[in-house]
């Protein structure tokens, strides 16, 4: 059975769609990234399945109970990191973590939270309020272990944090993991972070969802080809499955999913280029080419302009 | 002598590959002898800080490849490379290889002699740090 799963989630907000609908599973026992840009619909998605905001149709379970009937129960074995770590600002550490423990019944771990608060230099007594952003982010991590959770969701947690809180934030994820049947589900911008821990990605763009799969998957199926001619480049590209073509004065630039080899080298056989190349890409180049507009003759800046200032 | 991986998320080769690699070069350097056994999976995901599945995927892409053996209950280690049989895929990823390494030689100017001889003189380097790595 998987930890999370979503089947026709839509949520529209006066009249505009936020959330298409979308459907996936997270299998227990993997951290899954969830990738998308800004406003593609991640933190609603999340909400809904924390039950937080209400779906316009569909439904989504977690730990195999509704979002909108999630159980005192059912909640404590799963814990949420909203964006931003909002914790209550008046609260000492002491406090916030005793009035925390009171939803996780027999679940939270004392000396788990005792020795990451001291681990991070930090004193119980200390308020919230006077705690940095990369304090009060490790307090949050510290809530968010010690109950030790099922499921863990996460909405941004790495958003404007050091390199060492982020790593701090990795570290705790894989830890996490390393407990039998534990699973992981969070969103990020940083795709090396993403990289380091998940073994799966969701990617979602404009309220769709428009890849679930392993991340070797996703690596594996984009790939860039750069094609140079002699003369002028042919004005189109007519392959299937192209994401971003980029075309330059002497070459086309080629992003592609699932290419299919052949067809690709036959047809630049035929358009007359004088040599095929393919890109190393990283995992951030392939998530560019997968979600970046599609047409468009050249980047957002580039250097051709400045021959047309001149 | 033991195994000292550092993997580098954001370049253009894959976490498990990039593991892969490192092996592959302790074994061929004599940092790690045939027999030698691996950290357990779960043990270098933690230190690596990476999921545990890419660290298994790894492992079981050397195993294919006859780089290591699993023994039940008692962990991986490294096989003879002895036993090992490269097949057509190989030779020809290695070619590719050595094809960069050839284009760039010439490419600073160096004729096939040289080549060659700079060919020799690293092959025969990691035949001594091989023994040195044995005899220690």
């Amino acid at each position: 059975m998987s930890a999370i799963v979503v089947e026709n989630l839509v949520k529209c907000f006066d009249r505009q769609w936020a959330v298409n609908p979308i459907t996936f599973e997270v299998p227990r026992g993997s951290i899954c990234g969830f990738l998308g840009r800004n406003g593609a619909g991640k933190t609603t998605t999340i909400k809904m399945l924390l039950g937080l905001l209400h779906p316009t149709s569909g439904s989504s379970r977690l730990l195999d109970c509704d979002s909108t009937t999630l159980t005192p129960e059912v909640r404590s074995r799963i814990g949420y990191v909203s964006e931003g770590h909002r914790l209550t600002r008046w609260m000492r550490i002491r406090e916030i973590e005793q009035y925390r423990k009171s939803f996780y019944r027999g679940r939270w771990d004392d000396r788990l939270f005792a020795e990451m608060i001291e681990y991070f230099e930090l004193s119980p007594k200390q308020k919230i309020k006077q705690l940095s952003n990369g304090q009060r982010a490790q307090v949050s991590l510290a809530l968010t272990l010690a109950p030790n959770p099922e499921l863990l969701i996460m909405d941004d947690p790495t958003l404007g944090l050091d390199p060492v809180v982020r790593r701090q934030f990795l570290e705790g994820m894989v830890h996490l993991i390393m407990r039998e049947g534990r699973t992981v589900l969070f969103s990020s911008h940083i795709l090396s972070d993403v990289e380091r821990v998940s073994d799966r990605i969701l990617v979602i763009d404009g309220g769709v969802l428009r890849a679930d799969c392993t991340l070797a998957e996703f690596s594996g199926s984009v790939c860039t080809f750069v094609l140079s001619f002699d003369g002028r480049p042919p004005e189109t590209v007519p392959l299937e499955n192209a994401l971003q073509c980029r075309r330059g004065e002497d070459r086309w630039e080629i992003s592609i999913l699932k290419c299919d080899e052949l067809a690709l080298r036959t047809w630049a056989e035929q358009a007359g280029a004088r040599a095929v190349q393919q890109r190393r890409m990283t995992l951030e180049d392939q998530f560019i080419a997968f979600t970046a507009p599609r047409t468009g003759r050249r980047k957002l800046f580039s250097w051709e302009d400045r021959d047309g200032m001149a | 002598m033991g195994l000292w991986i550092q993997i580098e998320p954001g370049s253009s080769q894959p976490i498990y590959a990039q593991i892969v690699a490192q092996v592959e070069q302790a074994v061929a350097t004599g940092e790690l002898q045939p027999g030698d056994r691996l950290p357990p999976v779960r043990g270098l995901a933690e230190e690596l800080v990476v999921n545990p599945n890419t660290v298994a995927k790894a492992y079981s892409l050397m195993e294919q490849g006859g780089l290591v053996a699993t023994r039940k209950g008692s962990g991986t280690f490294v096989a003879d490379p002895a036993t090992r049989s490269a097949d057509a895929r190989d030779l020809n990823q290695l070619g590719t290889r050595m094809d960069t390494i050839i284009s760039r030689g010439l490419s600073l100017g160096l004729d096939d002699t040289a080549l060659r001889n700079m060919f020799r003189e690293r092959l025969a380097r990691f035949r001594r740090r091989r023994r040195r790595a044995k005899n220690e």
